[in-house]
């Protein structure tokens, strides 16, 4: 009968108001869920603006950003800390004045810094890429390629939140972890410097390996994945060159194709910007993959090839929803697999194993870059 | 080192790098010495070939040795270009627009220019000191090569060798030799 009245009087039903709300900013738990991914944004229209957006893959939410400053590369996710590491640049002036460099800590439930270490004003501004810092595999030194354009890295003590050295990398580029205490990086001859640190992250050696691959005829993609001991890099023409990290130094290890003859005679090849990625546990590896000339190595795919790692073979292939230029997957028993694209601002959500597709996150910062997941 | 350098394809590194080098002299000499000749010299070194390139457009008329729209991705010096189109900023193909400084040195690539038939190496210098300009992006990757060789990847802000810091606004496209 009410809500007949109510329908005559012409308005809804007279229920109790709704109770005031107080103000209050939401918290999120200590520890990151299993399919949470971070979503870097290097924000090309407004490079002072960089972003890193972090989305619940299972519900397609978006849970929280951090603000991260100018030329942005991507946050790093510490498993001995609860914390997130962020390199960042900042101008006191917005694009002018004087630039500081620092290495930002955020508390992950309040997304807010909590820690700063200042840092030389040297690193490197280039289109975002893993290989740009990295951390010792203890966590105890972050590694940060600096380009002046004199080739270096800094090194920073996360233990003791301070900035250690630089270490000079002439001719080498970017940051490849191998160990407790030793990284390498890529020079332009094709052949790896490989560093070692001492306990107190000063230099210890550097050794430079003969060139393992033709930089000229077909260089490798600086944009490459980890296994255990192997860095997996792919090559301009689809060739796949396992690096292997052994006490004596780092060796390349038997070669393989991604693509078969009459694949590549189709001129399907692997690109993007993060074009590969491997869920350890299933030994799986996906790629990007196009179909184009030699020149598009950072074309968007249309489809993700999957390779067993072990039988060094193609096993699937999925057929992308949008075109995608960065993968990154989940590394659980269920593994989700997200892909998005600079040119787009659309995050897509696969199940990784079957490759069926789940949702999208649209709107999601302005260009994003490279993904990372805890 | 040495197996590299005895590589042929490496002759052609060896040269972009040498007129990267030359150039880069010319720049830093350019800051120091107003209206440097050797400056002069080499801006009318390219004259003969592309008129519109260095000298006024208006007293020549239009240039078919250097046909197509410097503000469209498809103008044939931006072969591996990655970036907003200066042209499009209130720069030109060789000029960085007011109040912004053009990065001392950058990335080089060759490309073919179909109205002469030559192959130009050319200098892509970003300018910088500004927000980004927005306008015009275009990304082509002839011959581009990943971060490991700078000199040959448009992967780099180049504006960090500039005076005025890494706030990357656009890029150029300058001719500064014949491929040879």
């Amino acid at each position: 009968m009410l809500w007949a009245l109510g329908l005559l009087c012409g308005g809804p039903i007279a229920a109790a108001p709704l109770p005031n709300e107080s103000a209050s900013t939401e918290q999120l738990p200590p520890h990151p869920g299993p399919h949470w991914v971070w979503v870097n944004d290097f924000n090309f229209f407004s490079m002072a603006d960089g972003r890193a957006y972090l989305v619940d893959g299972d519900s397609g939410r978006m849970l929280g950003l951090i603000s991260t400053g100018y030329s942005y590369n991507s946050v790093l996710l510490p498993r001995s800390a609860d914390l997130i590491y962020s390199p960042e640049t900042y101008y006191s002036r917005g694009t002018r004045g004087t630039r500081s460099d620092v290495v930002t800590l955020y508390d992950p439930a309040h997304l807010q810094p909590v820690g700063e270490i200042a840092i030389p004003p040297k690193r490197s501004s280039n289109m975002p890429m893993a290989g740009a810092a990295a951390l010792t595999d203890d966590e105890r030194f972050l590694i940060i390629y600096n380009f002046t354009p004199a080739q270096s890295v800094s090194v920073i003590d996360m233990s003791a939140r301070k900035f250690v050295g630089e270490i000079e990398t002439a001719g080498c580029s970017l940051v490849y972890p191998t160990g407790r205490r030793t990284f390498f990086s890529i020079c332009a001859d094709g052949s790896l410097l490989l560093t070692t640190l001492t306990d107190a992250g000063a230099l210890a050696s550097r050794m430079r390996s003969a060139a393992l691959f033709d930089s000229m005829k077909d260089p490798l993609t600086e944009k490459a994945v980890r296994v255990g001991e192997v860095w997996l890099f792919a090559s301009f023409q689809g060739t796949m060159y396992p690096i292997r990290s052994t006490p004596r130094g780092v060796v390349l290890d038997a070669k393989w194709p991604l693509v078969t003859a009459a694949e590549q005679a189709q001129g399907w090849r692997t690109g993007g910007l993060q074009h590969l990625a491997v869920h350890r546990a299933s030994g799986r590896l996906f790629a990007i993959m196009h179909k184009g000339s030699l020149d598009t190595h950072k074309n968007p795919g249309t489809d993700l090839w999957v390779y067993d790692l072990r039988a060094k073979k193609k096993v699937q292939q999925i057929t992308l929803r949008h075109k995608a230029g960065s993968i990154v997957v989940s590394q659980d028993a269920k593994p989700l697999l997200f892909t998005c694209f600079i040119e787009s601002n659309v995050l897509d959500i696969y199940d990784a194993l079957s490759g069926s597709y789940l949702r999208s996150v649209d709107s999601l910062g302005q260009t994003p870059t490279i993904m990372v997941t805890p | 080192m040495s197996a590299v350098e005895n590589r042929p394809d490496m002759h052609k590194v060896d040269r972009l790098v040498e007129a990267l080098a030359r150039e880069m002299a010319r720049r830093i000499s350019r800051r120091r010495l107003i209206g440097s000749l050797g400056a002069l010299l080499c801006g009318a070194s390219a004259l003969p070939l592309l008129p519109v390139a260095r000298g006024a457009p208006a007293a020549t008329g239009p240039a078919v040795a250097d046909a197509g729209d410097p503000k469209s991705c498809d103008y044939w010096r931006h072969c591996a270009i990655d970036g907003f189109l200066c042209s499009c900023c209130g720069g030109s193909s060789h000029s960085c627009p007011p109040g912004t400084e053009a990065s001392a040195i950058t990335w080089v690539g060759t490309c073919h220019n179909p109205g002469d038939g030559h192959d130009y190496i050319v200098s892509y210098n970003d300018c910088c000191g500004k927000s980004s300009c927005g306008r015009c992006l275009c990304n082509r990757n002839e011959n581009d090569k990943p971060l490991y060789m700078p000199f040959m990847s448009n992967d780099y802000n180049w504006c960090a060798g500039s005076q005025v810091g890494i706030a990357y606004h656009c890029s150029t496209s300058r001719i500064v030799g014949l491929s040879k």
